[in-house]
């Protein structure tokens, strides 16, 4: 023990017990003082302040799970918290709030340097300023290039002065260092709305306690409901307002209408993730004119988070053209033309140029895509040209493993919480297709997936690892489910991949002409080849999402929603597909079906053999739009699930919201005394009969006090009810309130009354009452 | 008055309907106030007083008319009306009689003392000696004198009326709070305003106007309204409402009112019930009452508040249920 403890003793003696006398030694008083410390700690505020630390913990486990690092972060925030209690019995706290500066300092000019050079040098005041502003706007950590660096940089600072605060007694200083460091994450939207509620509960919970505690055990007993109301309150209403920005995800009414695929997909944010059940919108978002069919592709993710995906990395200013990719590829000419105001530029993969007027807010993102600054206006209209990569399916296999190091370490990322065994099954569903390169285990996976699980819009809201769950748990699901698990199956491989969003095709409604609708949206999995650059998987079956479309467009335009057809879309489709899959492949075979990858693939695909129907799937993808027109051969299958009627049992969050509101409401409707009223207006219009005399009596006695009390004024303490009575008749009361008021007295502390008079009582109060309907009507 | 209806057994009285036993007050209450002007209150209270089997403590400065008002209201139920004046020098024989030796008939003959008639006035009782006080409140309390040994029961009804005069503080003999508590009500008079002072100087300036003074009622019939006043009931809410009454004054006084003040307020809200003409009692009786039955059981415990002001709050405070 240094001397600067007698400054601590001084200050400290005002908390407790904790401050030893003089000079002792380090031995046994340490061990006395560690315990006593500890007994600070148990406290009940203790357990709202871990509560709130758990949240922003949470937070940073979160993304060092996602980018590597858990276990160290798990344990330095152990030994940070060890260093924190130690630090409450020796530091000053204003020595322990600059060491918590300095900290700070030194974390981020440690993450600084974990930057690689060439973008270090991005590293100006202003950029930090608005990169400062970008996180609080929603931009999430995990797109910071180093996101584990940075969490295991940054977590120690906020842990350590939370710990030292609380051991410290200084609760409320402690739960609002936690609370400002979820709420951060909540503005960087990376505390989804279960992180934020816990902050904001365990803050609650704190700041309850130690204003409650000082009222000692009584007051708790008298206000517990009060708590219970508020932190009910901030549960519901997390749960319902999600005005934090990149919450959007997150429904705005749960149970209400379903958010769409659309919205979940292709709102252009650097994340997307995976919600429970949606629906599909059948207005047209756009058309194409393009010399090739294709998806239209919106975005791309790199990094999965285990519950959604991030594009992590900074967009760039278009400057005029992109780079090709690497291999040998064929134009692509776009028209487009949005019929809707839109947050994303379609583009077919892999776009090198735009022309139009939106050229000038085109970003170039990290993953290689368009994004614009703001969003397209309804009739805007650009070009695109892009360059599909061409391939056979030969150089496919023969591509190798050789892949660029920047690419492996981006793209085989997986949070360390992915449980071993999609590992172990995707081996297996590998090892049984007998497949030996990147390309024949990708195909492998997509055929798996597709002939093992059903399409469904409508599914529970998924918990946990999203690909782990669809593949172990669900049966069905849609295409964010299925490419999420490919990607994730391909990735625990070691073989680069990546989850995409945009549209499929849409109906073709003339030789080069396409009408693509928000129910096109889609999601689907791009696989890297070195030499050859990304190619497309979509592992959904294609048929019964067509089916799902089809209906849903079938339904709209019974029902007239407008912007349904464009172009001439419900004149049907230009060609007439084949009514069957086979016959639509062989279609797709005969006109080019699928040009992006397939029509390479197509001619050598009677080679393939079993690998037929995986390589089919891109077909339907390309004749999805005119399969939608015909009804799809399938029929039936998953249709109805356009448009989620949120039947079936409640999923687990629902749940916990509706307990955390019905105990909100009772103990708020207890607390404002709602019940009571309630009870009340209806005991105050309507007396039952068949009560003894006696009791009638009195009733109608209380009733018009009652009414009384809300006319008038309430009686008074001491107050007789012959006074009462005798006194508001002076403001206006009938003269008839006393023959009540003596029939009252009678039955209550008389001898009773007979029904007679009970019942001439009853009647009086009744007629008071409908006199007072309307200020009856003010009661509630 | 007949010796048979003086010494009438208790039992032999017949509760009287309520409404009879109100007319009963009222008659004999305006039979007083031909005589006594003014004090309409105090009236009622004597004559609640009466009704309840209590005892009546009058504070006040001399001649304003307590003895007239005690004699009016003995004359007008045809009750024997006896006076005391206690002075220091006042024996307890002389209050409740002593045995003479009769040579005549070679017999200790008992001669009543003024303690034995229906009403007694005791006048400025706080002059005469401890000894001599309590002789009188323990006829008070026991309705019985003991003398030599003999036990003799008093009259029925029986009433006593003392006054205090707490204008020469100096030259008497303070009452124990032990005794004090023994009356039911203290009352205090008050000079008369001057209309009524006025109207009293004019039937005052012939014949008095006691000597004209009728009886209106029997002592049969002040007794049967006793027995009334018994049978009065006091319902569950009303003992609650006074328990809680007693209660606070013992929480908010260094000394709160006894139990036999929770009974006495009891017996008085009975008889006022049935002064309103009613066969229970509502808190408003108690209210009434507990404001002459409660304060002087009180000891405040500062110097600045009376036994009223402790009553008056714990009738604002207590909720009457």
């Amino acid at each position: 023990m240094s001397g600067g403890t007698k400054g601590l003793n001084s200050l400290t003696s005002s908390d407790g017990s904790r401050a030893p006398s003089g000079t002792v030694g380090p031995g046994s008083s340490t061990a006395d003082e560690a315990s006593g410390l500890l007994a600070a700690l148990w406290t009940p505020p203790t357990a709202g302040v871990a509560v709130t630390a758990v949240a922003f913990l949470s937070v940073f486990y979160h993304v060092t799970d996602v980018v590597g690092g858990a276990t160290f972060l798990l344990m330095e925030v152990a030994v940070v918290a060890g260093l924190g209690l130690a630090a409450a019995g020796q530091l000053r706290e204003r020595t322990a709030v600059v060491v918590t500066l300095v900290g700070f300092a030194v974390a981020l000019t440690a993450y600084f340097f974990s930057v690689p050079e060439s973008q270090r040098a991005l590293f100006t005041i202003g950029r930090v300023g608005q990169d400062l502003l970008a996180l609080a706007s929603g931009l999430s950590v995990l797109r910071l290039v180093n996101a584990g660096t940075w969490a295991v940089s940054l977590a120690p600072i906020p842990t350590f002065i939370v710990v030292y605060l609380t051991a410290r007694n200084r609760h409320v200083w402690a739960v609002s260092i936690a609370a400002a460091t979820t709420g951060f994450f909540v503005l960087t939207g990376d505390a989804g709305p279960g992180v934020a509620l816990t902050g904001a509960v365990g803050g609650a919970i704190t700041l309850g306690l130690v204003g409650l505690s000082g009222a000692g055990l009584r007051g708790l007993e008298a206000q517990w409901d009060t708590l219970a109301v508020i932190v009910a309150a901030m549960i519901v209403v997390t749960s319902l307002l999600t005005v934090v920005p990149g919450s959007a995800q997150s429904p705005v009414v749960p149970g209400g209408q379903s958010p769409s695929v659309e919205s979940s997909l292709v709102s252009n944010t650097e994340r997307v993730s995976v919600l429970g059940s949606i629906s599909l919108s059948p207005k047209v978002r756009f058309t194409v004119e393009s010399n090739q069919p294709a998806y239209w592709r919106v975005g791309s993710y790199d990094r999965y988070t285990g519950g959604g995906w991030v594009r992590t990395g900074e967009s760039q200013p278009y400057d005029g053209s992109v780079r090709s990719p690497p291999g040998e590829t064929v134009e692509l000419r776009q028209q487009y033309e949005m019929r809707a105001e839109f947050d994303a530029i379609p583009a077919a993969w892999k776009p090198v140029s735009i022309r139009g007027s939106p050229s000038g807010i085109t970003q170039v993102t990290s993953n290689g895509g368009f994004t614009p600054r703001t969003a397209l206006q309804e009739n805007e209209s650009y070009t695109v040209v892009s360059q599909r990569p061409q391939y056979t399916t030969g150089e496919l296999r023969r591509a190798g493993t050789d892949y660029p190091g920047a690419v492996r370490q981006r793209y085989t990322q997986l949070p360390e919480s992915t449980p071993d065994r999609v590992s172990e099954r995707t081996q297996r569903v590998i090892a049984e297709a007998d497949a030996s390169t990147p390309y024949d285990a990708a195909v492998a996976i997509e055929q798996y997936l597709e002939s093992t699980k059903e399409y469904s819009l409508d599914v529970p809201n998924p918990s946990g690892n999203i690909a782990d769950t669809f593949l172990f748990e669900m049966d069905e699901g849609y295409c964010t489910y299925y490419a999420t698990t490919m990607v994730t199956m391909l990735r625990s491989q070691g073989i680069p991949a990546r989850f995409v969003t945009g549209y499929t095709t849409g109906q073709r409604v003339g030789p080069e002409q396409y009408v693509v609708r928000g129910l096109d949206s889609h999601a689907w999995v791009e696989v890297y080849f070195p030499d050859v650059g990304w190619v497309r998987f979509d592992p959904t079956p294609a048929a019964a999402r067509s089916d799902a479309e089809q209906t849903a467009i079938d339904e709209a335009r019974e029902s007239g929603t407008v912007n349904v057809d464009a172009a001439g879309s419900e004149d049907g489709v230009y060609t007439t597909p084949p009514p069957t899959f086979g016959e639509t492949a062989a279609a797709g075979n005969a006109t080019g079906g699928d040009p992006d990858r397939v029509g390479q693939l197509a001619s050598p695909g009677a080679a393939l053999g079993p690998n037929v129907t995986a390589e089919g799937n891109p077909f339907r993808d390309g004749l999805g739009a005119t399969a939608t027109v015909e009804g799809g051969g399938g029929g039936g299958g998953g249709g109805g699930d356009g448009e989620n009627d949120g039947g079936g049992l409640p999923s687990r969050s629902d749940t916990v919201l509706g307990v955390a509101a019905l105990i909100g409401l009772a103990a708020g409707a207890r607390r404002t005394g709602l019940t009571r009223r309630g009870y009340r207006f209806v005991w105050l219009v309507y007396q039952p009969t068949g009560e003894e005399p006696t009791e009638t009596a009195e009733r109608a006695y209380r009733r018009l006090e009652y009414l009384a009390g809300r006319r008038y004024r309430e009686r008074a303490t001491g107050e007789t009810p012959r006074q009462y009575v005798a006194a508001l008749q002076r403001r206006g009361l009938t003269a008839e309130a006393t023959a009540v008021a003596e029939t009252f007295e009678r039955a209550h502390y008389g001898t009773g009354v007979d029904e007679t008079e009970a019942a001439a009582a009853v009647e009086t109060v009744d007629e008071l009452v409908r006199e007072g309907l309307p200020v009856v009507g003010r009661l509630t | 008055m007949s010796e048979s209806d003086v010494d009438a057994d208790v039992d032999n009285s017949t509760a009287l309907p309520v409404d009879d036993a109100s007319e009963l007050v009222g008659r004999v209450s305006d039979n007083v106030a031909e005589v006594i002007v003014g004090h309409s209150d105090a009236i009622e209270h004597i004559l609640v007083t009466v009704l309840a089997r209590g005892h009546l403590l009058l504070e006040d400065v001399p001649g304003v008319g307590k003895t007239m008002l005690a004699r009016s209201i003995a004359r007008s139920v045809d009750c024997e009306f006896k006076r005391v004046q206690f002075t220091p020098d006042l024996l307890p024989a002389d209050v409740t009689g002593t045995n003479v030796f009769d040579q005549k008939s070679q017999e200790f003959e008992f001669r009543p003392g003024p303690v034995f008639a229906n009403v007694v006035l005791g006048d400025e009782i706080n002059r005469a000696p401890p000894k001599t006080q309590s002789a009188l409140l323990e006829a008070m309390e026991e309705q019985q004198v003991t003398v030599d040994g003999d036990t003799r029961d008093l009259r029925d009804p029986f009433t006593v009326i003392a006054t205090q005069n707490d204008v020469e503080p100096g030259r008497t003999y303070e009452l124990p709070m032990a005794e004090i508590d023994r009356f039911m009500k203290k009352l205090r008079l008050g000079y008369p305003d001057a209309d009524d002072e006025t109207v009293m100087l004019e039937r005052t300036a012939g014949r008095h106007p006691i000597e004209s003074l009728e009886p209106v009622a029997t002592t049969g019939d002040l007794r049967d309204a006793r027995a009334t006043v018994a049978d009065v009931e006091a319902s569950e809410p009303i003992r609650e409402y006074v328990t809680e009454l007693a209660n606070y004054t013992r929480e908010h006084a260094q000394l709160g009112v006894s139990p036999r003040g929770s009974i006495a307020l009891v017996r008085a809200a009975q008889a006022r019930a049935v002064v309103d003409g009613r066969g229970y009692v509502i808190p408003d009786d108690v209210q009434t009452e507990a404001r002459t039955v409660f304060p002087h059981r009180i000891r405040p415990r500062t110097g600045s508040e009376t036994g009223l002001d402790v009553t008056e709050d714990a009738l604002n405070s207590v909720p009457v249920e």
